[in-house]
């Protein structure tokens, strides 16, 4: 269970995040959302550890930041928003970075066993074929799958993606949810997801976090949390007016 | 196919490292070379009628500088490789971050003031360079942190550069201001590998190894490294303590090079970009093929510079510039178009 404490996070000037606390259990996917600037991203950080943070965030019962770096690297993993290079890896090689944490000693590359993983999650996500290919020159789509595979090589107990639809069609996107989704379920992992579509989140999310562009916040099983009144106040708009509006456009 | 272009490799170094020896104002026909050197190096008997005088001029002249070259050229290129993977940017080199101007400053002054470390006897200069490059290196990332909480790549860059225009110009000055031996530092400055005997390899040797050694050692982390910080973390990668690392390696490769043959540019640019589209950014193999084609291109360069304009020797610094910016420019736009 992953147990966040009184959380406060932010930057040297201000705090995004203040003060918040909940819980997660194996086998729950929790989303993220709010306003730009409500600090989802900056609490997915503090989560990673990646950036530092007031209060305690614990994964069963061991305080996160009291780990090494590599201990951490075996429990969780993230797709950031921004993971472009430069350079041309393959897919292949792209992937088998999610097995960095796995692989000891000085000197030594992937084992047999870590080859066989990487191909296993490319398979997984359908990439297998495009194992040797250049990843600048993937679709976006494409390159979102690596990105998965990556993610499944790292074999993490907790999954944390922000905005993962970006840039990806309707069709992706419902893919990557779909598989995110089943994966949490049916290997019993913890997975928490910045999102932006709240169609996405009603379809998919158990718990929601949403955050104000203040301090304020509001967690829930995904039904309290996204009301009607609740989403006027966070968002400064009449959410869901416009989505049946939409709707009734569709049934048209 | 990889197995292939390794072999071919490194068939290339061993004849540019013969040719660099055989050709010369005496041209000593490849062959004697290879004789000679395996003499010398593995006791075999010397071919009939090869001449003392010639012995000498590979052994003592032509096979130290050769060697030499291929040491320097190899710092900087791995220097470079890892560098870039560090910054995460193509276009970084081992000059980025200002140790080349501080190595410089550090070895212009035991130059001036005649200064030798006890004990270290002809190691001074390389140990100089390391340390005043590693000062400099230090002094920049400091600055970048005071100016930017974030500590992004970019801050780096900039103070780097920042830092390296500073140095020089006090260089500059004390340069100036030494008449005596303005005419040894400018030379030393131009990047020159004349008259340089055993004792400068072994001078550089030691930082050689340890430097590419310690690169290579974090080759996983370079290739998590080169998708981001972020991403490197979330790897699993201390990303703090290997970056710091890395970087004091690249101090130990480029502030040797630097204090053994003055500040030559472009070798740290180019020779990471060859080898990155024909091997592949995969550090495992990118910092071996770096130390391979670094040597050979340094090689090749002091070769047209001592050659060119006989009896007079060009200094390999301006070579490389004046060969490796369109040669650079090639590569990276033909790149770009694809």
């Amino acid at each position: 269970m992953l147990k966040l404490n009184s959380v406060s996070v932010g930057y040297t000037s201000k705090m995004v995040v203040k003060d918040i606390s909940f819980e997660v259990e194996q086998g729950q996917m929790i989303c993220l959302i709010g306003p730009n600037g409500s600090g989802k991203t900056t609490l997915l950080k503090a989560i990673a550890n990646i950036k530092e943070f007031e209060g305690d965030i614990k994964y069963n019962e061991v305080h996160i930041n009291s780990m090494y770096r590599k201990e951490i690297g075996k429990i969780m993993a993230m797709i950031t928003q921004n993971s472009h290079t430069y350079f041309p890896f393959s897919v292949f090689d792209t992937v088998m970075n999610g097995r960095y944490v796995y692989m000891d000693g000085l000197f030594k590359g992937p084992s047999k066993q870590d080859k066989v993983i990487v191909e296993q999650a490319l398979e997984r996500v359908g990439m297998l074929e495009f194992r040797k290919r250049n990843i600048s020159t993937l679709s976006g789509g494409q390159l979102q799958r690596v990105h998965l595979a990556k993610l499944l090589a790292q074999e993490p107990e907790i999954i944390l993606l922000d905005e993962p639809t970006n840039h990806l069609d309707l069709k992706y996107q419902i893919e990557t949810l779909e598989f995110i989704k089943e994966l949490t379920i049916k290997e019993h992992k913890i997975s928490i997801v910045v999102l932006h579509d709240l169609n996405l989140v009603q379809r998919y999310a158990d718990k929601v976090v949403m955050l104000s562009e203040g301090d304020d916040f509001l967690i829930g099983d995904t039904k309290d949390v996204l009301t009607n009144e609740k989403l006027n106040e966070f968002y400064h708009l009449d959410i869901k007016d416009w989505m049946v509006k939409t709707l009734e456009m569709w049934r048209k | 196919m990889n197995k292939k272009l390794i072999g071919l490799s490194v068939a290339l170094l061993v004849l540019t490292v013969l040719i660099g020896i055989s050709v010369g104002s005496t041209k000593i026909p490849v062959q004697d070379v290879f004789s000679i050197l395996s003499h010398k190096l593995l006791g075999t008997a010397l071919s009939e009628g090869i001449e003392g005088k010639t012995v000498s001029i590979v052994w003592i002249l032509r096979f130290p500088r050769v060697l030499l070259a291929l040491i320097v050229g190899a710092s900087l290129a791995v220097s470079g490789s890892s560098i870039q993977s560090v910054l995460k940017n193509p276009l970084a080199s081992p000059y980025t971050l200002g140790v080349s101007a501080g190595a410089s400053l550090g070895v212009v002054i035991c130059i001036i003031f005649d200064l030798y470390i006890p004990y270290f006897g002809y190691m001074t200069l390389t140990t100089v360079g390391f340390l005043s490059g590693l000062v400099t290196v230090f002094l920049v990332l400091r600055f970048a942190r005071k100016v930017d909480h974030g500590f992004t790549n970019q801050t780096i860059i900039l103070s780097g550069m920042v830092l390296a225009l500073f140095v020089n110009a006090v260089l500059t000055m004390i340069t100036a201001l030494s008449h005596q031996d303005l005419q040894r530092i400018v030379l030393w400055q131009m990047g020159t590998f004349s008259l340089k005997s055993w004792k400068y390899v072994y001078a550089i040797l030691p930082f050689f190894v340890i430097g590419t050694l310690g690169t290579l050692r974090y080759a996983k982390e370079l290739d998590a490294l080169s998708f981001g910080e972020e991403q490197a973390l979330t790897l699993g990668v201390d990303v703090e303590k290997v970056k710091k690392r890395l970087i004091i390696y690249s101090a130990v490769l480029t502030g040797s090079a630097v204090a053994t043959s003055g500040t030559i540019g472009f070798v740290g640019l180019v020779a990471p970009h060859i080898c990155r589209r024909v091997f592949g950014p995969k550090h495992s193999l990118l910092i071996p093929m770096s130390v391979i084609f670094g040597g050979v291109f340094m090689i090749v360069m002091d070769l047209i510079a001592r050659t060119v304009i006989p009896p007079s020797e060009l200094p390999v610094g301006a070579i490389t510039a004046l060969i490796g910016a369109p040669f650079f420019s090639m590569i990276f736009f033909s790149r770009r178009k694809k």
